[in-house]
């Protein structure tokens, strides 16, 4: 290790240096307890900004990576962790939880999922993995007063543990068949026939399973509902992004090196598969809910699903639409949780839909970025997530897999459906709920103009975006 | 920014969306500002749509125009392109014409929330308009999708009683089509680049030169044909019409029959005719029988309604069904009539829909029940019913005549025995327009809710007159209004048949540039 590869790292020894900073100003002086907002914003702010500025190439040996692409993802991982904090600033308050650990969590895990999406290596990727995951079961139990918050991490923790177990023991099974767990190796020996492609396939598969996890993908989506419903509403803005973005890329990682390599099985019916069950079964269910958090955690499995589309047929070209993907998913879906936190007294079990009825009316700013969100996640133009949906069908569609993208455009239509209903509620019902006990405040409301103006104007103008993701080979 | 300040389509087709951000600053402005303000924004937005209609006509026609094309979305070929020409400017026309009489027409019809109205129908303009000038046909898509949000909203917060169904109706059928087509023009533009060496384009003189092999092509035309057929609405994929027309407030009602109907036809002349041409040809006697079916159809439901705005809205179905005919006919006087009658239902369509909901603003019904002998009383409203519903009907001297008239004319000659039916579609408007005039004006005076009802107001009559002068001028002077555009028709008809008279061919290939299609584009 020497300077060069401390300088790769900065963004992740960025955001875990300032975890530690919170915890000991938590320690020592609660009382400024309250900029602890804004000095994790300007850490994830400060984290982006180097992260634009890493050098591509791979540091520590070849463990680590930087392209645009891991960086891109990174972004991701960072735009939801700032709109999450965002939104749980009057959140903490009201529910009188306000504490430097909550902070300090968040920054070590999103700390951990940068070092994932960014591992070339399978311990590497491994540990991260647990740094990432370890946080997010003790906030998803951070309300401590909330019984449903309770249910909901002890279920996230043992779905958890379970997918950590399968990746550790396909990491054991390509070890075992390879001797390495370089994945430039592990290509290598399968490129040249050291390897036992059996172990080999049974290995890959393992850690597809343990990563299809991560990302809610059907069949290992259980989780995710109940998960969602019960943790504190803002910090699902975090939960439900920086794990499936990072866990994608990982998946891309893994993927490219042993899909060109002499390994029997052909990966495309299992990741088409995996994706058509997700589009169909998320959306399909989200269909029948009446708990908006529920809803998304559903249509989350969905979103997946089109995301997985493009690693069904996997070369260089499918990097750029599934991080344009990724990103109009960090805003739709960050910015969608981050109000719902906002919007709903409270926590508790249930977040009904019909209690936003006639809200539109009441709180136009917060019920406009709603919409756009909602749009957005329907795939409707021209917002940024019509752009992803659009990008991933015309990927599939370009390599023979039309079905797959028909598939994508009759699940969204069950998409725009459910979605439609959030907007009809607010603007055309009457209203139902009082509006009191609700956590809005600046920074909530920062946090949800920037992610439909986000929204909006990668949407409308997304020429650089695109043109940077195409400029890394 | 130029293209803001200046004369051009750009500035036509967002100074709505600029002017309903403007809204936002009106937060605490009373009910009354907000409504000179849209009123004002729809009066310069109406200049900008003629200045921009003076400056690209010459010579009697109108000379192509374009801006662009800029690279908007790089890497897939997505370019922001506009073009106008005598197809695209009839329709630019009548959407900024109507926008201030809906404005005007609907001044105390629309209740509450004043600003979200505003703020919709100035949305909706930027869709409409972006629809009708977009040269890449994926441009063409997401204004043709960005019209959907508004007109959801305006039906489903200031319609009826049953406005949340057909709202949600209204969204999902419009929805199902055009997703299909989405992923129908995504394999048309890999095809164009799987044909040019990898250049990904969408721009529609680009796409015109691919010629798929008959299999590909109808499925890519089906993709396309159902997403306007269901905008048109041709029978039998209507029923979200009389829904979303009978619960839409009569703005939304105008500019749903005046101008999102169009999208369908303008589409099928535009883009699912000429794209494909022999998966077309196929379908043409298939499409031809539906296109009569709701012509007789339509006028015949028409015929049994007991609500007014409902007939109206079945009366759409039929006279959209000749625009139909009209377009596939092929046939150059068929196509001048076709788009002549989407103008002129535009107009005694619009009207009739402003009369009914100025009669629901003084009475809160619609049934013809309720009336009867209103010319007793109402002498004004009768006489722009009568003559709103004789332009509907076709009455020579009115505009509905000429273009229903060129319509058979011309498809008589290619569709002759389906063209003597929809003659009787005529007879059929006749016999229902006329009950609706006998059954609300004529007649006895019985009902006393009625004995007190007030006339017009002259802001209701400034809404309906320019409707009524140009019915009137498009009756005495068509010519004037069809030779404008008779060069851009002729030049797609020609590239249309140029392609249709070959046989498909076996594997894709790309036509040569420079083709006749190139002309019209």
């Amino acid at each position: 290790m020497n300077a060069t590869d401390l300088q790769s790292i900065a963004p992740e020894l960025t955001l875990a240096l300032a975890g530690c900073l919170l915890l000991l100003l938590e320690a020592f002086t609660p009382k400024i307890r309250e900029s602890f907002t804004a000095l994790s914003v300007a850490a994830g702010l400060f984290a982006g900004w180097q992260v634009l500025g890493l050098a591509d190439g791979a540091s520590f040996g070849g463990l680590i990576v930087a392209n645009r692409w891991t960086a891109a993802g990174s972004l991701v991982t960072l735009v939801s962790m700032v709109l999450c904090f965002l939104a749980s600033h009057a959140f903490l308050k009201r529910e009188k939880i306000f504490g430097g650990e909550y902070h300090a969590m968040i920054l070590w895990a999103a700390s951990g999922a940068l070092f994932l999406l960014r591992g070339q290596e399978l311990l590497t990727i491994f540990v991260a993995l647990e740094l990432l995951s370890v946080a997010l079961y003790a906030l998803a139990a951070y309300n401590r007063k909330d019984s449903h918050g309770s249910e909901a991490a002890v279920k996230y923790f043992l779905m958890g543990a379970f997918a950590s177990a399968f990746v550790l023991y396909g990491i054991a099974l390509l070890y075992g068949s390879t001797g390495s767990t370089r994945l430039d190796v592990i290509a290598e020996r399968f490129g040249s026939g050291q390897a036992s492609p059996v172990i080999g396939v049974l290995g890959v598969l393992l850690l597809i399973a343990g990563f299809g996890f991560k990302m809610s993908l059907v069949p290992f989506h259980a989780w995710a509902p109940d998960t969602y419903q019960g943790a504190p509403s803002p910090f699902v803005a975090f939960l439900s992004v920086a794990p499936k973005a990072a866990s994608v890329i990982v998946l891309i990682h893994v993927l490219r090196t042993v899909f060109p390599s002499a390994l029997a099985t052909d990966w495309s019916p299992i990741i088409a598969t995996l994706a058509a069950l997700s589009m169909i079964a998320g959306n399909l269910m989200a269909l029948v809910q009446k708990d908006i958090k529920r809803m998304l955690a559903y249509s989350g499995i969905g979103h997946m699903g089109y995301v997985l589309i493009p690693l069904a047929t996997l070369d260089a070209g499918s990097w750029q639409p599934v991080l344009v993907y990724l990103v109009a998913y960090a805003l739709m879906n960050a910015g969608a949780f981050g109000l719902i936190s906002m919007l709903y007294a409270r926590s508790r079990e249930q977040h009904l839909i019909s209690e936003l009825s006639g809200w539109g009316h009441r709180f136009p700013l917060l019920a406009a970025c709603l919409t756009v969100c909602m749009l957005s996640l329907g795939g409707i133009p021209p917002t940024i997530g019509f752009l992803g949906k659009y990008l991933t069908f015309v990927h599939a569609v370009s390599h023979g897999q039309v079905w797959l993208a028909l598939v994508g455009v009759g699940t969204s239509l069950l998409g725009v459906f459910y979605y439609l209903r959030v907007v009809y509620y607010l603007y055309m019902k009457d209203e139902v709920a009082e509006p009191t006990g609700l956590a809005i405040d600046f920074w909530g409301r920062t946090a949800a103009v920037a992610a439909a103006l986000g929204i909006l104007a990668l949407g409308m103008f997304p020429a650089r975006l695109l043109e940077w993701l195409l400029g890394q080979n | 920014m130029d293209m803001l300040v200046g004369n051009t389509l750009t500035r036509l087709i967002f100074f709505p969306t600029i002017a309903a951000l403007g809204l936002v600053l009106l937060a605490r402005a009373s009910e009354r500002t907000v409504k000179v303000y849209a009123l004002v924004v729809a009066l310069v937005e109406m200049f900008f749509g003629l200045s921009y209609a003076a400056s690209v006509f010459s010579g009697g026609h109108f000379v192509n125009s374009s801006e662009g094309p800029f690279a908007w979305i790089p890497g897939v070929g997505i370019r922001y392109h506009l073009v106008a020409d005598g197809i695209a400017m009839p329709l630019v026309i009548l959407t900024v014409m109507l926008l201030p009489l809906v404005i005007l027409g609907t001044w105390t019809g629309i209740e509450k929330r004043w600003r979200g109205y505003a703020a919709s129908m100035l949305l909706l303009t930027t869709g409409m308009l972006g629809t009708f000038l977009a040269a890449d046909v994926f441009l063409f898509y997401v204004f043709f999708e960005v019209s959907l949000v508004p007109m959801y909203l305006i039906i489903g917060i200031w319609g009826g009683e049953r406005r949340i169904y057909a709202a949600v109706k209204f969204f999902l059928y419009t929805m199902v089509g055009s997703l299909l087509m989405l992923v129908a023009l995504v394999y048309l533009g890999w095809s164009y680049a799987q044909l040019s060496g990898g250049t990904w384009s969408f721009a529609l003189a680009d796409l015109l030169r691919v010629s798929l092999p008959a299999g590909p092509q109808m499925w890519l035309f089906l993709a396309f044909a159902l997403a306007f057929a269901i905008k048109v609405p041709m029978f039998p994929l209507h029923t979200w019409l009389p829904d979303a027309h009978v619960e839409a407030p009569t703005g939304g009602s105008v500019i749903l029959a005046g101008v999102l109907l169009k999208m369908g036809t303008y589409g099928f002349l535009r883009f699912a005719l000429p794209l494909f041409p022999q998966a077309a040809q196929e379908a043409t006697p298939w499409l031809v029988a539906l296109s009569v079916i709701g012509i007789v159809y339509g006028a015949l439901v028409a015929w049994v309604q007991v609500d007014m705005k409902k007939l109206v809205a079945y009366s759409s179905v039929a006279h959209l069904g000749f625009v139909m005919l009209g377009l596939l006919a092929f046939d150059l006087v068929a196509w001048q009539g076709a788009l002549l009658q989407m103008i002129n239902h535009g107009l005694s369509t619009g009207a009739l829909f402003f009369l009914v909901g100025m009669l629901y603003e003084r009475r809160h019904t619609k049934k013809f029940a309720e009336f009867g002998g209103l010319a007793k009383v109402v002498p004004v409203f009768a006489f722009f019913l009568v003559f709103s519903a004789l332009a509907s009907v076709g009455l020579p001297a009115l505009n509905g005549f000429v273009g229903e008239f060129l319509i058979l004319v011309g498809s008589y000659k290619t569709l002759t025995w389906w063209a003597v039916v929809a003659t009787f579609g005529v007879v059929l408007a006749a016999v229902y327009l006329l009950k609706m005039v006998a059954a609300t004006i004529w007649g006895p005076l019985e009902n006393d809710a009625n004995k007190s009802l007030a006339d017009l107001n002259w802001r209701e009559i400034t809404t309906l007159v320019p409707l009524c002068i140009a019915m009137l001028w498009i009756g005495v002077a068509p010519a004037r209004f069809l030779e404008p555009s008779r060069p851009a028709l002729e030049a797609t008809l020609a590239a249309y048949q140029a392609r249709a008279s070959q046989p498909a061919p076996a594997v894709p290939t790309l036509l040569p540039a420079g083709s006749p299609v190139q002309e019209n584009r």
